[in-house]
């Protein structure tokens, strides 16, 4: 115990020694935190906004009002049996009527006034797909059907291409986004593994006369690496505390934005309800980068 | 005590530093080595640390043989064979309290158990005053006495003493050896190499005149020759 605490001393002492170098190191750390921690946000961003849009995006079989229930009942098992479909719901006309009254403020008006009028909101079908790819094709095949004469209109036909545009465009950003984000992850981790290892280097090579006496009076060969060991980690652990110091305060700032222009809410509570989870990621980066350099320096360099 | 049995030590490029060197050195001898530049003593001395190993031959010291002891185990070794050099391998940054409790420190003994053990050797060596200098601040046979007492904190069987006058004045060096004399009256064996005639002359110990390797010279009560 009293051998642990004092190589712990012993290794935080030694940041101090090397104060620019240690500045370096913690900085590249901070650095390459950041990155990971954006591209992991980026990458949760797409899936979850990838999710969302493809679950916005299913086909709407609008059926006329002379249709019977058998016609009905025998379109939508048709249209169950075909492949890709994963589910097929009826919305009657009342059920319609009761969506648009409690869509919004507005679409309370709209439901009163059509009621007045009789109802004008045709029946439907809501159909889920498996693939979202395959609607245009899922779109013709249900068109030719033998039961499809109820049909009077579909979503799918009457589409806003140009809505369909921007969420693809979102998509392909984000995905760009995120894969640059690997990259550079990939790069600055890297690029801190050599920094970390060179600055363990600089401080075996300064304290190389420590280490002979330390040698020469007995010391165990951990009481001699242990220390170097601890001051990677530390790099790792401020590393990790700079960062999270840096992200809460820029999250508070740009959440707003990022809600309203981009709808990164759900990937912004995610991180929220995920926070330890987040911040545990973030130490377990610094500490892994800390820990493997210095210990390929120790292996290199330190000959005991 | 110490026991070295036909020991060679010959380096890749066939430079031979020590050939068939046989030595006995009992419990509370006081031994001087000496020998011109290159004879080997020092790599007589790296032996008995274990920081290098021999080619040929057996080096057993107390009950610990030398080509059998883990490697593990080598720290606990040199924990029980102080050493003193004649550049003192003080730490600049390090206090003369500090420096000696750092020998303890290594070897994971209790702070309160520093406290008490390094006071008490600092006044063996009669360095109280200087405490809480650092190196710098010290004259060159203050440097050594924190040096030996640094060896000696962790009652070491042997004391290893490897030209400790070499950057000393006359009267500095004298100071140092009465000290390795008190030492080894307190019952620990004392190795000494020196270039010194006249201080191996007025010891009236055993010498051990090393050449080219060998043993040349094995005085019970010996002299300074060449």
């Amino acid at each position: 115990m009293t051998t642990f605490l004092r190589i712990w001393r012993t290794g935080f002492k030694n940041i101090f020694r090397n104060a620019w170098l240690s500045t370096a190191a913690t900085a590249i750390m901070v650095i390459t935190i950041l990155i990971m921690t954006f591209f992991a946000f980026s990458t949760i961003f797409v899936r979850t906004q990838l999710a969302q849009v493809r679950g916005k995006i299913d086909l709407s079989i609008f059926l006329s009002d002379d249709a019977t229930q058998k016609q009905i009942q025998d379109l939508q098992t048709k249209i169950n049996g075909i492949n890709n479909v994963s589910s097929v719901i009826f919305v009657s006309k009342g059920d319609a009527l009761k969506k648009l009254e409690n869509s919004s403020e507005e679409g309370k008006k709209l439901a009163k006034s059509a009621e007045d009028i009789g109802n004008p909101l045709p029946a439907s079908f809501e159909v889920k797909l498996v693939n979202i790819d395959s609607i245009g094709q899922i779109n013709s095949t249900i068109r030719s059907l033998e039961e499809a004469k109820i049909i009077t209109d579909t979503s799918f036909d009457n589409r806003d291409d140009n809505r369909r545009g921007v969420v693809e465009n979102v998509i392909s950003i984000s995905n760009s986004v995120s894969k640059i984000g690997l990259i550079l992850s990939v790069l600055f981790l890297i690029i801190a593994l050599l920094i970390i290892f060179n600055t363990i280097r600089m401080a075996i090579f300064t304290r190389r006369e420590e280490v002979e006496i330390m040698k020469l009076v007995g010391a165990t060969k951990w009481f001699v690496r242990g220390p170097f060991l601890v001051e990677g980690t530390l790099y790792g652990v401020f590393g990790a505390l700079i960062s999270l110091a840096i992200i809460i305060p820029f999250n508070r700032a740009v959440s707003p934005f990022l809600t309203s222009k981009l709808g990164a809410g759900p990937t912004l509570d995610y991180f929220a309800s995920h926070f330890f989870l987040l911040a545990g990621g973030m130490f377990a980066i610094g500490i892994f980068i800390g820990v493997v350099s210095s210990w390929l320096a120790l292996m290199r360099y330190l000959k005991i | 005590m110490i026991l070295l049995d036909r020991v060679s030590v010959m380096y890749a490029n066939k430079t031979v530093a020590l050939s068939g060197v046989s030595l006995h050195i009992n419990p509370k001898e006081f031994v001087t080595i000496v020998g011109s530049s290159g004879a080997g003593k020092s790599t007589l001395i790296r032996l008995l640390i274990k920081e290098e190993v021999p080619t040929s031959g057996k080096i057993i010291v107390g009950s610990i043989d030398y080509d059998t002891i883990d490697k593990a185990n080598i720290p606990h070794l040199r924990r029980r064979i102080g050493v003193v050099f004649q550049d003192f391998k003080l730490l600049p940054n390090l206090t003369v309290y500090e420096n000696v409790a750092f020998a303890l420190e290594v070897s994971g003994v209790k702070s309160k158990e520093i406290k008490r053990a390094v006071p008490k050797i600092l006044q063996l060596v009669g360095l109280s005053e200087k405490m809480h200098n650092y190196p710098s601040e010290l004259s060159g046979g203050e440097k050594q006495r924190t040096a030996i007492a640094r060896a000696l904190v962790r009652n070491p069987k042997i004391l290893i003493a490897d030209e400790p006058t070499g950057n000393l004045d006359p009267k500095n060096s004298w100071d140092i050896i009465e000290l390795l004399l008190k030492i080894n009256r307190f019952g620990t064996t004392v190795l000494l190499t020196t270039h010194n005639k006249e201080i191996v002359d007025a010891l009236k110990k055993r010498v051990i005149t090393i050449n080219r390797g060998r043993v040349v010279k094995d005085e019970k009560v010996g002299k300074y020759s060449l």
